[in-house]
């Protein structure tokens, strides 16, 4: 009979109890796979924006307009290497309440700009560029209304009125799919040809949203930025020029503090699993004193009872942990789907799953450490005396 | 039956007062419930808080007009021409200088720093004439005065100066090329509009080069149901191809989605806790049971009956998750209710809103404890209810 065995007879030697408590854990573990995951999904813009991509955006709100010339001017700045423009087109599809995250780009730069993110075949990019009616949507989004290539779509625009027709309808037809580069790429999104709004749109003529581009290399960002941002100083459309992490998180924070939400959700599930498993380990330990003292009769080394006791504790934590990571990931798969436009890639990343088996490892210790502490301590004499 | 009642009092009386010898575990599963508690009432306070700002906003007598189909502000668009067809509508009430009272504004996203942490986040800004203020009921300036028309001045709603910095009274503020001063704050019940920076019309078209341009029309109507009149005008003229929705309608739509959102993950998250808080009820009341086996087969030998120690300990088990329950609620209320927060609306422009705990919240909140409590108890009672004498006294 090794330790192993005599730790696991322990904890097992009141099932129920053992059971209970392999449950509680499993929840806070469950709980802090899923919020965890859920954060760093929400916020994946951050972490997925490539080092040296840069937005230009108007420095009173990135949602007031630029002028259409700025994108010339950005190019030529020094350290720029391409350059692309986006423009929300406020989409929907037949009803508003079919929202769709629609920009209007430039076609040819903005997919070289995105080519990591953004993937689409050479015969889609060709046919996407020569027609100017034509559309590419999101992988998410094809799913989602079930559309094909070469499916002629008619969006509409709660902002613009298409001064050809009087309504507020343009019509596509789509040129190919968008399918994520990377595995957190948010493929939530139709783009088009910005001639094609900005000919018919009849007002805000050559006016755009955002500039976005790439530098030679990370580290001359802040150089180009305060280049660009000197550039239009003083002029009516100043810019601000920052990093597309900085945008995303920016944008992101809009929502709320999300990850403060998060900590005080698991770190409310994580004392309650803290007071519930702490106690009874203690209780559980006090009603064996005297087997510890018959241990130590036995000539048990006190460290080595130090480390059963942990070791008891310590395996409750991974019984009940790391079903509840394997859950969390059960349950992102199925939320995957619903979740793709808000937090895409949704899934327990290695970092989190990480971060939860240590947290298993801090809850075993802690759980343990008192109980560990009594029986180490504890006088053979008083512990056998003890009933 | 009196009988059975005094042999549950007296079981009950003896499971409390031996609650202390457990306090250790007891107060495990107390603090257990009451933070699920807490976590459910968190979430259902700020969805709360939310609602009541946005339903608290807007007026039955004023009228919003937007483009046809533009639903909210920021997507609409509207010409001078449409602005001076509107002022003839019926239905439209008038001032005392005889004009009507319509007020035409233009509605622009500026950046804003949130006090907390300082990331920047999209504040309104309203550009709107002197009948602004004037067409809204329980509009009241709090400090300072009135912008005055055609300058480069803003008033500030109380809510936006608690949540985002460089707002105070008498503040130099630098939007689109131009200096601007806080000269006033107003209140206006905690609505959306508190969350807004006002300024003279005229000066926002100009500084944003809008000119003539407009984003919605609100007009003051002679009475709540003159609304139908006012549609009946605006449809009958091919000019004015405009929504007019009464401003209580207007915010309530607005409200939904984002209050849906926060009930969805405020019920599962606490559910799910629960449900861990439950193993923890569980334990504790069967280790209660456990300790008290003695006692209650003496019980049993004195001839008290198997429902009495049912009920007795069941009676515990949910004495502890209403005191859970209620250590949940008082947390909440000490901790969050009150508390400003602020989210993107639908107009894309921050809402700053305070988390609001109410006495229907709190009722949920110990309905969910007293759940916990009751499933905690139920096996464990049972289990006490049927205690064989014999083995209670021989594992003694």
């Amino acid at each position: 009979m090794n330790d192993f065995t005599l730790v696991r007879a322990n904890l097992f030697r009141r099932k129920l109890r053992a059971m209970l408590m392999i449950v509680a854990i499993f929840i806070a573990f469950l709980i802090f796979g899923v919020l965890a995951s859920f954060e760093r999904a929400f916020s994946s813009g951050e972490t997925t924006a490539a080092a040296n991509r840069l937005v230009v955006n108007n420095k009173i709100n990135f949602t007031q307009p630029l002028p259409l010339a700025y994108l010339g001017r950005v190019r030529g700045v020094e350290g720029v290497r391409l350059a692309s423009h986006f423009s929300w087109f406020g989409g929907y599809y037949q009803e508003p309440r079919n929202f769709l995250i629609a920009f209007a780009v430039e076609p040819d730069s903005y997919l070289d700009i995105y080519r990591d993110d953004l993937r689409v075949t050479a015969e889609e990019r060709a046919r996407f560029l020569a027609d100017q009616g034509s559309l590419l949507v999101g992988d998410v989004v094809a799913a989602k209304y079930g559309w094909k290539i070469g499916d002629r779509i008619p969006l509409s625009s709660n902002i613009w009125t298409n001064s050809s027709t009087g309504g507020r309808r343009w019509d596509f037809t789509i040129a190919g799919i968008l399918r994520p580069g990377k595995p957190q790429s948010d493929t939530n999104l139709v783009v088009f040809h910005y001639d094609y709004l900005n000919e018919t749109r009849g007002v805000a003529r050559d006016s755009i949203g955002v500039v976005v581009l790439e530098t030679v290399d990370a580290a001359v960002n802040e150089t180009v930025a305060a280049r660009i941002d000197s550039l239009f100083a003083n002029s009516f459309a100043e810019t601000e020029t920052v990093t597309e992490a900085a945008f995303n998180k920016q944008f992101a924070a809009q929502f709320g503090n999300i990850a403060l939400i998060v900590g005080l959700v698991v770190g409310a599930a994580f004392v309650t699993i803290l007071m519930i498993v702490g106690n009874t380990m203690v209780m559980a330990i006090r009603e064996r004193t005297r087997e510890v003292a018959v241990l130590k009769t036995l000539g048990f080394p006190s460290p080595r009872i130090f480390r059963l006791v942990l070791g008891e504790s310590l395996l409750l934590a991974f019984l009940g942990g790391i079903p509840g990571l394997l859950a969390a990931a059960a349950a992102l798969a199925a939320l995957r789907p619903l979740l793709a436009g808000f937090a895409p890639g949704l899934a327990l990343a290695p970092p989190v799953a990480l971060t939860g088996v240590g947290l298993m490892l801090l809850l075993g210790l802690a759980t343990g450490a008192l109980p560990a502490l009594n029986a180490l301590r504890l006088n053979i004499v008083t512990g056998l005396g003890r009933d | 039956m009196p009988r059975l009642l005094a042999q549950i009092a007296a079981v009950t009386a003896i499971n409390v007062k031996s609650m202390p010898q457990r306090a250790w575990l007891s107060a495990s599963t107390v603090v257990a419930v009451a933070l699920v508690v807490a976590v459910l009432l968190s979430f259902l306070a700020m969805a709360n808080g939310f609602e009541q700002t946005l339903r608290g906003t807007g007026s039955p007598e004023v009228a919003v007009l937007l483009r046809g189909g533009a639903g909210v502000e920021i997507n609409s668009s509207i010409s001078r021409d449409q602005v001076r067809l509107v002022e003839e509508a019926p239905g439209i009430a008038r001032g005392a200088d005889g004009r009507p009272l319509v007020s035409a504004e233009l509605y622009v996203t500026v950046d804003g720093r949130k006090r907390a942490g300082g990331s920047k986040a999209n504040v309104t800004l309203r550009g709107m004439g002197p009948e602004g203020a004037a067409i809204r009921p329980g509009f009241r300036i709090v400090g300072g005065r009135m912008a005055q028309p055609g300058s480069a001045e803003l008033m500030v709603g109380q809510s936006l100066v608690r949540e985002f910095a460089g707002f105070d009274l008498g503040s130099r503020v630098r939007i689109a090329n131009a200096d601007w001063t806080v000269v006033g704050v107003f209140d206006m019940g905690g609505s959306v509009f508190e969350s807004e920076l006002w300024a003279d019309i005229a000066t926002v078209q100009s500084l944003f080069r809008r000119t003539n341009v407009f984003q919605s029309i609100r007009v003051r109507l002679d009475a709540p149901d003159r609304l139908p009149a006012l549609r009946a005008y605006l449809d009958a003229d091919p000019r004015l191809k405009l929504d007019a929705k009464s401003e209580v309608a207007y915010f309530a739509d607005q409200a939904s989605s984002t209050i849906t959102l926060i009930r969805f993950l405020g019920w599962p998250l606490a559910i799910a806790m629960a449900v861990g808080a439950l193993a923890g009820a569980l334990n504790t009341m069967y280790s209660a049971v456990a300790a008290r086996a003695q006692e209650i087969a003496t019980l049993r030998c004195l001839g008290f009956g198997g429902i009495p120690s049912f009920v007795g300990t069941l009676i515990e088990s949910l004495l502890l998750a209403l005191l859970g329950g209620l250590l949940g609620a008082a947390v909440t209320w000490a901790a969050f209710d009150g508390v400003t927060a602020s989210t993107l609306g639908s107009g894309f422009t921050q809402v700053v809103f305070a988390f609001r705990l109410s006495p229907v919240l709190v009722f949920q909140g110990v309905v969910l404890a007293l759940v916990v409590g009751l499933l905690g108890g139920l096996f464990p009672a049972w289990r006490a209810a049927h205690v064989p004498i014999v083995r209670a006294y021989g594992n003694g």
